[in-house]
């Protein structure tokens, strides 16, 4: 009672209030340091109605209550759904990152190569007075002496530098840099270009020589192409993000754009994504189902079996049965992984077999369904327990008086009452399970490889396909198709979820 | 036994009138014990068998047993850096294994106690005050929440990346960016069921506060929230446990091994060469299920109650 009421009560919401105003202030400053106009516009109005919602008094205070929450939920979750459904819709993928504007000066800077017959420089690398890098550069054939930046070439007198056994060892008005402080430069120098005019460059070639490049691409900006200049091949800008020839040689890098439904046109007529995209939807839903239903059934067997009053250790039982719903999921599967894997499995050695559990694409299906319904039954114990408990004895005994055999009793009567209790969570568990990434990613990270796809594992369902297609290291990363599955899996689950909501009575909630 | 023969001991009540006698009974049971003892078995293996391990000299998988010839804490030692792993030859990932599980506690309890809050005070407004657009604004959480982020992942990475070039604390490698990007899953589901719960907290009770001269806010944390204590309780738990399982999320945010969580941190032992060292890696499990393992013991009573009434976790 003590927070809000009274004196502290105002004093905590003023001292909220101001952090509040006081981070929006600090954020507000980085922003317009960087010239993010739109962004400081919406803090700047998100901030004002803020304030106005809470220094106003016996007003709005349904908000007051839902805006924190809020904050958070447009955030991070409904400008996430909103981004998703945008880069669906691009290429956004590795080689199509930059901007246009971008990706062409990385082309320009990606043709340059060492021109025939070209110059080399005697270099060091430098620093000048206020500590930038430049290189401090002699011409072999000249014997001039110049100062490189990232700017330009710039010529210093020949008695300012100070040459010994062919290296420069000193430039009056810089600090050349020598053994260790030149350790870690290499990356740096390796980048550095001194642009020298017609689209030529000086660059850095390991610590102590620069060489003249030359471009080997032209782009007219006008046409919006590049013209090779040996040949005079032309690469067009093929609305894909990318500039390609006529016979299909692509410039890298590309850049990201707008490509319309091209990669829902993958998903359906690409076939190096459809099959595998086909079978992993299937076996999403095989899995999912499978996974439900032997739960439902286990747990439905157990609650049976354990459902008798007076039962001696009943109590124990069930609160033993339910330790694996306890545990954090993702310790269970570390431990599954490891307790299955054929060489040293604890299973194998145990029943002195050799399954390979894991690395055989049917086994490791098998045991992804086993371990998901290890990880399953409790729950459906659980809920089937309550359920049985709460069907009136009367009407089984009704039943029973009427003549009906014990199995009539159970498929008219026990069945159908606990159905209608168990069966919305049973398809909320659906759902669930159908995008149960953990279950997958910790026993076989989806794995083993199926054949007809670079990407696609045996036991991967949507959600670590998609993850595969982001995240993979070394195989390249596409988050537009990637967005685009995704959107197809929400497709699928606001389905499964529309029709469980029109069955339960979440809805009548709303009064 | 059938399906048939068990079916028929669904009606418990009337078996239990009939009253046998003590004997009698044992063998109309048994059967029913011996279903219960198989079940305990196949539950309980995985979890002896982490216990074991983890008190085993022998910290190899290839050598271990089910009971340890030899009881040792070296592995928990070694979990925590003050011993070289006695059989492993390998370099062990258990160095950072005291900041993983710190990191776990870090994200995953703030994220639980700033959910209890935000969707709370949401749920306070849904359930007390008729205002326009509280219908809509229910069915949308409704609606948005059908969207899991799991599912955009890609975004989230693409906007902490993004933002965090601006931004640093909440950027890439951040806990903050984990804790705020699972914040926005906060309100939706949980709001729907404490907002059931508040509603069957009687208005009277506010009405006499308010007659009292209570404001809102001094209704909402001395009257409603107290009276909601186990509610709030259990959806803590349930947040608590959902940020402790979640990998996607967090492995493509956190980017070095001290800033890792158990669940990013511990899934590196697969690709590891981990039989070598399956005694400290059984430690680090069984000491990362203790907290969770802690708060549902507490609130088992709670939890079960809610499962067999109707469902709190899907």
């Amino acid at each position: 009672m003590a927070f809000f009421s009274g004196p502290v009560g105002v004093a905590t919401k003023i001292a909220l209030l101001s952090a509040a105003n006081a981070i929006a202030l600090w954020a507000e400053i980085v922003l317009i340091g960087r010239h993010r106009w739109i962004p400081v516009l919406v803090l700047a109005l998100a901030t004002l109605a803020i304030d106005a919602i809470y220094l106003t008094q016996h007003r709005a205070i349904p908000a007051k209550f839902l805006v924190p929450g809020t904050i958070f939920l447009l955030a991070f979750q409904v400008i996430p759904v909103v981004y998703t459904i945008n880069v669906a819709f691009t290429n956004y993928s590795t080689g199509h990152i930059l901007s246009k504007p971008q990706a062409i000066a990385g082309i320009k800077s990606n043709s340059l190569t060492e021109a025939e017959n070209g110059k080399s420089y005697t270099m060091a690398a430098s620093r000048d007075k206020a500590g930038h890098l430049v290189l401090v550069l002699l011409d072999e054939d000249t014997g001039k002496t110049y100062v490189g930046t990232s700017s330009g070439l710039r010529p210093i007198a020949r008695s300012d530098v100070k040459i010994s056994d062919g290296n420069i060892t000193a430039a009056r008005g810089y600090h050349v840099l020598q053994g260790t402080e030149l350790t870690g430069l290499d990356k740096t120098l390796s980048a550095f270009t001194v642009p020298v005019g017609g689209g030529k460059a000086v660059e850095p070639q390991g610590l102590d020589t620069a060489v003249v490049l030359e471009p080997t691409l032209r782009f007219d900006a006008r046409a919006d192409q590049f013209v090779r200049i040996k040949g005079g091949t032309v690469f067009r800008d093929n609305g894909e993000g990318s500039y390609v020839s006529a016979t299909g040689e692509e410039l890298e890098p590309g850049w990201k754009t707008y490509i319309g439904t091209k990669n829902f046109g993958h998903i359906i007529h690409d076939p190096l994504i459809r099959k595998p995209f086909l079978q992993v939807f299937a076996w999403t839903i095989v899995f999912a189902t499978l996974v439900v239903l032997a739960s439902f059934g286990l747990g439905l067997l157990l609650a049976i079996t354990l459902n008798k009053p007076g039962l001696a250790l009943q109590r124990t039982y069930r609160a033993i049965l339910i330790i694996p719903y306890a545990v954090p999921a993702f310790l269970s599967l570390l431990v599954w992984q490891g307790l299955l894997n054929d060489d040293f499995g604890v299973v194998n050695r145990a029943f002195h077999i050799s399954i390979p559990w894991l690395f055989d694409p049917w086994w490791a299906r098998v045991s992804v369904i086993l371990v998901s319904v290890w990880l399953t039954v409790p729950y459906f114990f659980l809920v089937s327990l309550g359920a049985l408990q709460s069907i009136p004895a009367e009407l089984v005994e009704a039943a029973r008086v009427d003549g009906a055999g014990a199995l009539q009793v159970f498929r008219r009567v026990t069945l159908p009452l606990l159905l209608v209790a168990v069966a919305p969570l049973m398809i909320a568990s659906f759902a669930f399970n159908f995008n149960n990434f953990n279950n997958i990613f910790f026993l076989t990270g989806g794995g083993p490889q199926m054949g007809n796809s670079p990407i696609a594992g045996a036991t991967d369902i949507l959600i670590s396909y998609t993850y595969k297609i982001a995240f993979a290291a070394g195989k390249g990363q596409d988050y537009g198709l990637a967005s685009a599955v995704a959107i197809f899996i929400f497709f699928v689950v606001a389905t499964i979820s529309a029709i469980s909501f029109s069955r339960t009575k979440a809805l009548e909630n709303l009064a | 036994m059938s399906v048939a023969e068990r079916a028929a001991e669904i009606p418990g009540g009337l078996a239990a009138e009939r009253g046998p006698r003590k004997k009698s009974r044992f063998a109309q049971t048994w059967w029913r014990h011996a279903v219960a003892l198989f079940a305990i078995v196949i539950s309980l293996f995985p979890v002896v068998y982490v216990l074991s391990a983890a008190f085993n000299g022998n910290n190899s998988l290839t050598g271990s047993t089910l009971i340890p010839k030899k009881l040792t804490l070296d592995n928990f030692r070694a979990l925590f850096g003050h011993q070289k792993v006695v059989a492993g030859h390998a370099t062990f990932a258990g160095a950072h294994y005291a900041a993983w599980f710190a990191n776990s506690m870090i994200v995953a309890g703030g994220t639980a106690i700033c959910t209890i809050l935000l969707s709370a005070a949401a749920a306070y407004a849904f359930s007390r005050f008729r205002f326009r657009g509280r219908r809509v604004g229910m069915l949308m959480l409704l609606l948005i929440q059908m969207f899991p982020q799991l599912l955009a992942v890609v975004a989230i990475y693409l906007i902490v990346y993004n933002v965090g070039s601006i931004f640093h604390i909440i950027g890439l490698n951040t806990l903050t960016a984990l804790i705020v990007v699972y914040l926005g899953g906060a309100m939706g589901v949980n709001t729907w069921l404490m907002k059931g719960f508040f509603d069957t907290i009687p208005a009277e009770l506010d009405e006499s506060a308010r007659v009292d001269g209570a404001t809102p806010a001094q209704v909402f944390w001395g009257v409603v929230l107290p009276l909601a204590a186990p509610v709030l309780a259990v959806i803590g738990l349930i947040t608590f446990i959902t940020a402790l399982n979640d990998f996607a999320i967090a492995s493509v945010i956190l980017e070095t091994q001290h800033k890792f969580t158990l669940s990013v941190g511990l899934r590196q032992y697969i690709d590891q060469e981990y039989s070598e060292h399956w005694g400290p890696f059984a430690a680090g499990v069984l000491i990362a299920a203790v907290p969770a393992g802690l708060l549902f013991t507490f609130l088992q009573r709670f939890i079960v109650e809610g499962l067999t009434q109707g469902a709190v976790k899907g």
